[in-house]
């Protein structure tokens, strides 16, 4: 063996990324007792002594659980809220019951009884059909273990000293060890078991310590004392990093620093210029998760449908997709959602339906093209989004319009789809708007002719930029092809929001560009005052918005619309 | 003994707080207090424990129907459905 730490291999693990940021530390491998408790019997006649020492065991426990929440005191209330839940379990009549019945007539051990009842609920709880409810499981093992460890009389593990910049690595860390962790001694957890709405995760997030949970084998790859660099985001371990790997890490660490700093800043104001003029800020997503950043926009401007699909072994149905529906328009409350029914080709396989391998698949079957050949597919969504439509405020919109043809096909779809619920009694929103992407140039070029057709539109930048350039924005070769600051796009653009703004439909921009600073001005001169991105830029954005006034950005605009390459441009907006 | 339905309309269902909150509620009363998933045809389990609750996998849209049965029946179910129909401050 080899036990100079640069000659170390290095070695990348993935999990899931569940709460965000970039750490460096040392790894301290934590193994939670795996307590595997035989069935033991007791000779009859020391019942009530037996029942005493579960009484005192769960005494002891409030006691520690109290600690807990002493320690907690300036967190969150979500923290309170998970110890809460802890005692209601650890008090729980049923469990009592049933404890103190198998010590006293079946003259079981407390321990042994403690985990013949507790396994019982976590396999009933585990196997919850709402994944939410089944998480819970893991706090019945929490308790259950910390009852467990008490009866054995050992004491708690503790985790509260630990020595500066430790990234602990656990196998299955309890949300009770993690209440108790130093903040600011602990730089990251990695964890083998949980996913993002753990109460794991959730406390991690709380305490903004970059962590990765299911990263398989952790605690058996990864050696104590061991280098670790951790990416909460894009749930990546790196075990005896190389010095390339670890100079990329700590740039992309200072990034996520400096953002941090920013969106403690801006992070729940409005989109406002200096001069108070209101950009609306939105979000794009991707998933149900419960908080993609709701509280810090003001719409979602792109629901992408894409992952029903893609996650799955068949086509999700109709159910699914409205239960998914519901709960993000629940969740985003009174918060407009746009749902882009599904946006899928050729360049992406599904495992249950076979697509079409094509030459350009980016010019081939995708997207509506590929709905309109799968009717069933398509009513199926459709029908599924209305449904939903009563619980939230909803919008539709139609990726890959190439012509009025195309709107007035997808509309008709939707039309029918309305008469089948209706002819059942179902309840929708008959006002659902409608709307397109813009990324075809040829309904761009259109712009005045389509408005009259729609009730918004979105401008998706970065296919529109393919296209328009002709470039395949996933080929590095030709990335100078690739312009998305090209003046065709600030003249389309520029059409685009013209014809939108002169008929008063909404137009947004929900395509890369929207999040990016040096875009921003020029976009609000040219009218946008929509401008959709992932949640983690809204922050940045609008503290560019709060940097000038609606004048300046129309100057800045009207200046660019005459300028002759991208590299004018570029030039040009860096400076002003 | 006295029943009644309701809609969980929290989004995130009877879990963890939620449940714990219901139980907290049920524990002030002396009737026999019980709840049943309706919508997945459950069998009534007593109401006053949360490792029965979260076994409901009662989320959000499920109907759980409750009964009381003892001197302060009717106080206790107007109690918990006030308390299911308010959303647990989720809403």
């Amino acid at each position: 063996m080899r036990d100079d730490n640069n000659h170390k291999e290095m070695l990348i693990l993935r999990g899931e990324g569940v709460s965000d940021g970039v750490a460096f530390g040392n790894a301290f491998v934590f193994r939670a007792e795996q307590y595997v408790v035989n069935e033991e019997f007791f000779e009859p006649g020391n019942e009530d002594d037996f029942v005493q020492e579960w009484e005192d065991a769960r005494h002891t426990a409030q006691v520690e659980l109290d600690k807990v929440f002493s320690v907690l005191d300036n967190v969150s209330g979500e923290g309170r809220a998970i110890l809460d839940v802890h005692k209601s379990i650890l008090f729980d009549e049923e469990i009592e019951e049933m404890v103190e019945t198998a010590i006293r007539e079946e003259k079981v051990v407390p321990a042994s009884a403690v985990s013949r009842v507790f396994d019982i609920f976590i396999s009933i709880v585990g196997d919850s059909s709402d994944p939410l409810i089944a998480e819970r499981a893991a706090d019945l093992r929490d308790v259950r273990d910390r009852l467990l460890r008490i009866l054995r009389g050992e004491s708690s593990s503790d985790l509260s000293h630990l020595p500066e910049n430790t990234i602990l690595v656990a196998n299955d860390l309890l949300p009770s060890d993690a209440a108790m962790l130093e903040k600011g001694k602990v730089a990251a957890i990695v964890n083998e078991s949980g996913s993002a709405t753990a109460h794991l995760a959730i406390l991690a997030r709380g305490y903004r310590i970059p962590t990765v949970l299911s990263v398989p084998k952790a605690t058996v790859l990864i050696n104590n004392g061991e280098h670790l660099i951790v990416d909460g985001h894009d749930g990546i371990v790196v075990v005896n990093p190389d010095e390339a790997i670890g100079s990329a890490y700590a740039d992309k660490k200072s990034q996520f620093d400096k953002k941090t700093a920013l969106e403690n800043e801006y992070q729940d104001r409005k989109g406002l210029l200096r001069d108070g003029t209101t950009v609306h800020i939105g979000i794009n997503i991707g998933d149900d998760r419960e908080d993609p950043g709701y509280s810090s926009c003001d719409f979602v401007g792109l629901f992408r449908t894409e992952f029903l699909y893609m996650d799955s072994q068949q086509l999700p149905t109709e159910q699914q997709q409205f239960d998914v529906y519901r709960r993000v328009l629940e969740l985003a409350g009174d918060k407009p959602v746009t749902l882009r029914t599904l946006d899928i080709g050729g360049d992406k396989q599904l495992p249950y339906m076979s697509l079409p391998e094509e030459m350009n698949p980016f010019l081939g079957k995708r997207a509506l093209r590929l709905c309109f050949e799968e009717m069933d597919m398509f009513k199926t969504q459709l029908r599924a989004a209305l449904r939903a439509s009563v619980f939230g405020k909803l919008k539709i919109m139609f990726p890959m319009v190439a012509s009025v043809d195309d709107v007035r096909h997808a509309k008709s779809v939707l039309e029918a789809v309305k008469k089948d619920l209706d002819d059942e009694g179902c309840p929708y929103d008959p006002h659902v708007p409608i709307g397109i992407m813009i990324e075809v140039p040829s309904i761009a070029a259109i712009a005045d002719l389509v408005v009259t057709e729609v009730d918004f539109a979105s401008i998706g930048t970065n296919d529109l930029c393919q296209y328009l350039c002709a470039t395949d924005r996933d080929n590095a070769e030709i990335r100078e092809y690739y312009q998305s600051f090209s003046p065709a796009m600030f003249r389309t653009l520029h059409s685009i929001v013209t014809a939108f703004n002169a008929a008063g439909k909404e137009i947004s921009i929900c395509g890369e560009m929207a999040a990016d600073p040096l875009a921003t001005k020029v976009l609000v001169g040219l009218g946008l005052r929509y401008l959709s991105m992932n949640s983690a830029s809204t922050a940045k954005i609008k503290m560019e918005l709060a940097q000038f006034t609606l004048e300046d950005a129309e100057d800045v605009a009207s200046a660019v619309m005459f300028l002759k390459t991208q590299k004018d441009i570029v030039e040009y907006l860096s400076s002003v | 003994m006295i029943c009644r339905m309701t809609e969980i309309v929290n989004p995130s269902g009877l879990h963890g707080r939620p449940a714990a909150q219901l139980v907290e509620a049920a524990k002030r009363y002396q009737s026999k207090l019980t709840i049943r998933n309706v919508t997945e045809r459950g069998e009534p389990v007593n109401a006053k424990s949360i490792v029965r609750i979260l076994g409901l996998s009662a989320s959000k849209g499920k109907t759980v129907e409750l009964c009381a049965d003892g001197e302060d029946e009717i106080q206790a179910i107007e109690d918990l459905i006030t308390l299911i129909d308010s959303g647990f401050d989720e809403i």
